[in-house]
């Protein structure tokens, strides 16, 4: 991140030279065009005329300097948040919403160009919300034509978890311990270097980073009870890809290569007595938890290959396919020690110390094919087809070595374990578009998608591996409908009546239907509507699953002369999900209905009246789980002169949920910025 | 399979078909009728303002560059040679694709762009698919500044909300990801240009979903695997765009979740629907200990040390 910020520091030096002289500007440009590379084949398009013989061969033309306009353009916003008051529960408020309080750097975003095009021509950088707030993010696009083109990204989230009613088996004694939560941050890195972009070789180089850090509450079990303890989250994943993009006339090619490394150090540790979420007595005896000590150590690495193939053999055919083929694994070091007063289901006996180590590995070869081709038989007519595999497995062997001490006596046993899952998907489709007229196009299809999983099996099956079958014979329709570039409606559906399913929730006998419309009643007003169902059940008397979702939604974009007085944006939505199934009551084995249900209204509008915009977002939910969330704004931006905007925004955040009112939040804010524009 | 092999025998003959329709659709015009090439100095004579944005833009390149063979000639690159048009003024004598069929105005497109990062893959996507032609997100001419495209998350966002409504809607929830808030946008997750996953999802470390980009600690491959995770991938139990049930779940308990698919009795041969069999029946749903499963499997995405996913 320091480099990342350096970086970004660095580029504005390097464009704060004057700009040079008219003469002086021209050279590069004319540089960067040599006539050697006028020579190249010139890869025309298929379906062109041929060239005018008597064009003059490519003369060098000066990429037009930026006349007008200075070196640097762009705007940074800075401010102050003040959060009055967060009534309600701290911890939810958090969770939902985390802003803070304190000086920030709401928004920078910047364009330098370099007139001489001496290290870039053009530097993009755009920043937000930085100076503790929960996400900040950092952008940099940097390029120089048929040079380079630099892109970097950063993102740091926080992820912060604490829902005193989600994990709590204590709720009901009166602690309010959530004790499967988290408050760590999640960063990602990506940065890019295409160099001779646009050219008929571009080689790349990529670097990826991920990282999530911090600490959070989590379950130690043993046999008999649970107990909460503090724990670490420590884990990176770096992802290092080169390759290189050829096009070779009608026939375009990436190939790539690639390779991960991964650490993963997470842990938790306690010594503080605790009585577990147990309190009684098992055999006459508590079982507190004294002190543990959990540690991981995982080391991972992979490697992936890919290629990519588009290209236009003919004017009247396309092709695309993708290959990949990628082998992740994993090295696991893992250690316990744990003292207190336990009790092992296996031995049947109480012990006081324990320790388990394990080593063990795990490998997953991946391999992924794609290819499309599409046809243009007759000019009102496409047939696209698809054919795609996807297969992988999972092979793992663990050696578990666990040394207990029984009434001061030591026991020591060993389990040798290994685990497989073997995946297969496989997925064909062939579609069939016909232009009936210049407004309407109609579409049809057929996909069939089946495969085969070998997985663990449950205990009490009583064998290594379950087999599961997929089988899917999917009709599609669809049609178009658009009356110039104002009035426009899509439909699509499809549907299935399947056999076999993987799972008592996937989908079985299905329909899909997705209608979506847009009406420019004029350049500034514009309607927008969208429809979607799904409808799936799977009649298996010991599952009797029955579940629709639906969404309607409807927008009005209203923006008189570019919106420069007054503007309105208006979004509604309206929900619902019906879902029935069976489940085993666990204790019992008895069939009971499991039922899920939500009827929700979203509503988000912003109406702006020259400087002032309020409006805000409201979801409202009934069902299983109702719950209202306010989030309300009312924003002021005076222009104070020509360069510089005073804003000042009021935000409302407001959180309830009837069956969990320890949950409810409340909260308002006040931010008051400067924004500079040059 | 029977179906299948019908379907890749029609789509053999639809081949030949095609191949004796290898001839250019469009007739070549007499010569004599033929417009020629004029020239970008010649559009930019009425058309300035459009031109002058086009410099601005990365298509600039087209003009300066001889590579493609349109070196002086960007406007006509697209728009076709434009010598009629030029004598007549007449829109009618110069293709523009803003007037034709989204399929044609992609292929003008893909031209170029045919093996960009994103486009491969172009003709399978659900945009296509739908006539969402590139100039529906891509401003050819650079009208709105400097880029073809937004690039700011916010503006991604927005652009992409003007028509997923509905997927807009969802991140009104209170748990969700940081959309809204502009520390990310939907192409962080989506490739709208299609990708080898289902959904436009983007994939990542080459063929892995595109959720472990940022959630890689749950990328394994573990000793022991959760297979609907793998196999149905994340959104088996959680609505990635927003929910109202914490840590987007798709119930409101976390044992509804695993239970709705841990309900199956090992019967041996069953196949259909089977995956995921009870749970050990010591499991009393009514004791506060067990109505949150994850307390104690806490390791649900996958452990390397327990195949009951408690550590």
């Amino acid at each position: 991140m320091k480099l990342l910020a350096m970086f970004a520091l660095l580029i504005p030096l390097c464009a704060q030279e004057p700009a040079k002289p008219a003469e002086d500007q021209t050279k590069p440009a004319a540089d960067s065009a040599p006539a050697a590379q006028a020579a190249q084949e010139p890869a025309k398009p298929a379906q062109e005329p041929a060239k005018p013989a008597d064009q003059p061969a490519a003369a060098p033309a000066a990429a037009p300097a930026p006349a007008g306009e200075g070196w640097l353009q762009g705007s940074i916003e800075i401010g102050y948040r003040w959060i009055p008051n967060i009534s309600g529960n701290f911890n939810a408020y958090r969770s939902t919403v985390n802003l803070g309080e304190g000086p920030k750097l709401l928004d920078a975003d910047f364009s330098l160009i370099d007139p001489a095009k001496r290290v870039f021509d053009r530097a993009d950088v755009h920043a937000t919300s930085w100076g503790g707030d929960p996400y900040n993010t950092l952008r940099v696009d940097m390029s120089k034509d048929g040079w380079y083109r630099l892109t970097a990204d950063y993102r740091n989230i926080a992820y912060f978890n604490f829902l005193p009613t989600f994990a709590d088996p204590t709720l009901t004694l009166g602690t309010l311990l959530d004790q499967n939560s988290f408050d760590t941050a999640i960063r990602t890195t990506n940065i890019q270097l295409d160099i001779l972009p646009k050219k008929w070789f571009t080689p790349y180089v990529a670097f990826e980073r991920n990282t999530q850090f911090g600490r959070g509450i989590t379950v130690f079990q043993a046999d008999r009870n649970e107990y909460p303890v503090a724990s670490l989250f420590s884990d990176q994943t770096n992802n290092y890809r080169a390759g290189v993009r050829l096009e070779l006339g009608h026939y375009h090619i990436t190939l790539e290569q690639g390779g991960t490394t991964f650490k993963d150090d997470q842990g938790a540790s306690d010594n503080v007595s605790s009585p577990g979420n147990f309190t009684g007595t098992f055999l006459g005896q508590t079982l507190p938890l004294t002190a543990m000590n959990e540690l991981y150590r995982v080391r991972g690495d992979s490697i992936y290959s890919k290629a990519l193939l588009a290209a236009n053999p003919f004017p009247w055919m396309s092709v695309t396919g993708d290959f990949i083929y990628s082998k992740p694994r994993t090295d696991i070091n893992y250690t316990e020690k744990s003292a207190g007063n336990f009790y092992l289901n296996r031995i049947l006996q109480f012990y006081s110390t324990g320790q388990d180590v394990l080593t063990g590995d795990a490998n997953q070869p991946h391999t992924s094919a794609n290819i499309t081709i599409e046809l243009r038989p007759v000019r009102k007519l496409r047939i696209v087809q698809r054919w795609m595999t996807d297969r992988f497995h999972n092979a793992s062997n663990a050696l578990l070595a666990e040394n207990l001490l029984i009434s001061g006596a030591p026991f020591t046993d060993q389990q040798l374990a290994n685990d497989r899952m073997i995946v297969n998907y496989n997925e064909e489709e062939i579609d069939a578009f016909y232009d009936l007229t210049s407004r309407i196009t109609l579409r049809g299809g057929y996909r069939y998608v089946w495969g085969d999983a070998d997985v663990r099996a449950p205990v009490l099956l009583g064998t290594p591996l379950q087999a599961g079958n997929l089988q899917r014979h999917i009709g599609i329709a669809g049609f178009t409908y658009r009356a110039g570039q104002k009035f426009r409606v899509i439909a699509d559906a499809e549907g299935s009546n399947s056999d076999q399913t993987y799972f008592r929730t996937s989908l079985q006998e299905y329909e899909k239907a997705h209608i979506r419309a847009n009406y420019d009643v004029l350049p500034s007003l514009r309607f927008n509507a969208d429809f979607s169902l799904l409808n799936n059940s799977n009649p298996d008397p010991s599952i009797k699953l029955d579940y629709s979702s639906k969404v309607e939604s409807a927008s009005v974009n209203w923006a008189p002369k570019g919106g420069k007085w007054a503007s309105l944006l208006l979004d509604y939505s309206r929900s619902a999900i019906r879902s029935n199934i069976l489940y085993l009551v666990p204790q019992i084995l008895s069939p009971a209905p499991s039922i899920y249900r939500e009827n929700g209204h979203s509503v988000s509008a912003i109406a702006t009246v020259k400087w002032l915009s309020f409006g805000g977002t409201v979801f409202l939910s009934s069902g299983s789980r109702p719950t209202q969330y306010y989030q309300p704004l009312a924003r002021l931006s005076v222009p104070l002169n020509k360069h510089v905007q005073w804003n000042t925004e009021w935000r409302w955040y407001s959180l309830s949920e009837p069956f969990f009112i320890f949950e409810g939040f409340r909260s308002n804010q006040l931010t008051t910025s400067l924004r500079f524009q040059r | 399979m029977t179906i299948c092999r019908t379907i890749a025998g029609v789509v053999l003959l639809l081949s030949g078909f095609a191949g004796s329709a290898q001839t250019p659709a469009t007739p070549p015009a007499a010569p004599a009728a033929a417009p020629t090439y004029v020239g970008s100095d010649t559009c930019k004579t009425c058309h300035e303002e459009i031109y002058n944005n086009l410099q601005k833009t990365p298509h600039s390149a087209i003009e300066a560059g001889a590579r493609r063979g349109w070196a002086q000639k960007s406007c006509e690159a697209c728009h076709g040679p434009g010598s009629k048009h030029a004598e007549s003024a007449s829109a009618d004598d110069i293709k523009n694709p803003a007037k034709l069929g989204p399929d044609e105005v992609d292929r003008t497109c893909l031209n170029c762009h045919l093996n960009e990062k994103t486009p491969v893959g172009r003709i399978a996507s659900g945009h296509a698919k739908d006539e969402v032609a590139c100039t529906s997100c891509h401003s050819v001419h650079g009208a709105s500044g400097a880029k073809l495209v937004v690039h700011k998350k916010s503006e991604i966002n927005a652009k992409c909300s003007s028509c997923h409504l509905s997927q807009a809607a969802a991140f009104n929830r209170p748990y969700k990801h940081r959309l809204p808030e502009g520390a990310m946008s939907c192409v962080d997750c989506h490739n709208p240009h299609a990708s080898f996953p289902a959904d436009s999802m983007r994939a990542a470390f080459g063929n892995e979903p595109g959720c472990l980009q940022c959630h890689s600690d749950k990328r394994g491959p573990f000793v022991y695997e959760h297979p609907v995770q793998k196999i149905e991938g994340c959104a088996a139990c959680h609505e990635p765009h927003g929910s109202a049930n914490p840590r987007m779940l798709v119930r409101h308990n976390v044992a509804d979740v695993c239970l709705e698919c841990h309900s199956n009795l090992p019967i041996p041969g069953a196949k259909n629907a089977k995956l995921g069999g009870v749970p050990p029946a010591f499991h009393d749903l009514r004791s506060p200990r067990y109505q949150n499963c994850t307390v104690c499997h806490n390791k649900v995405h996958g452990s390397y040390v327990d195949r009951t996913f408690l550590r």
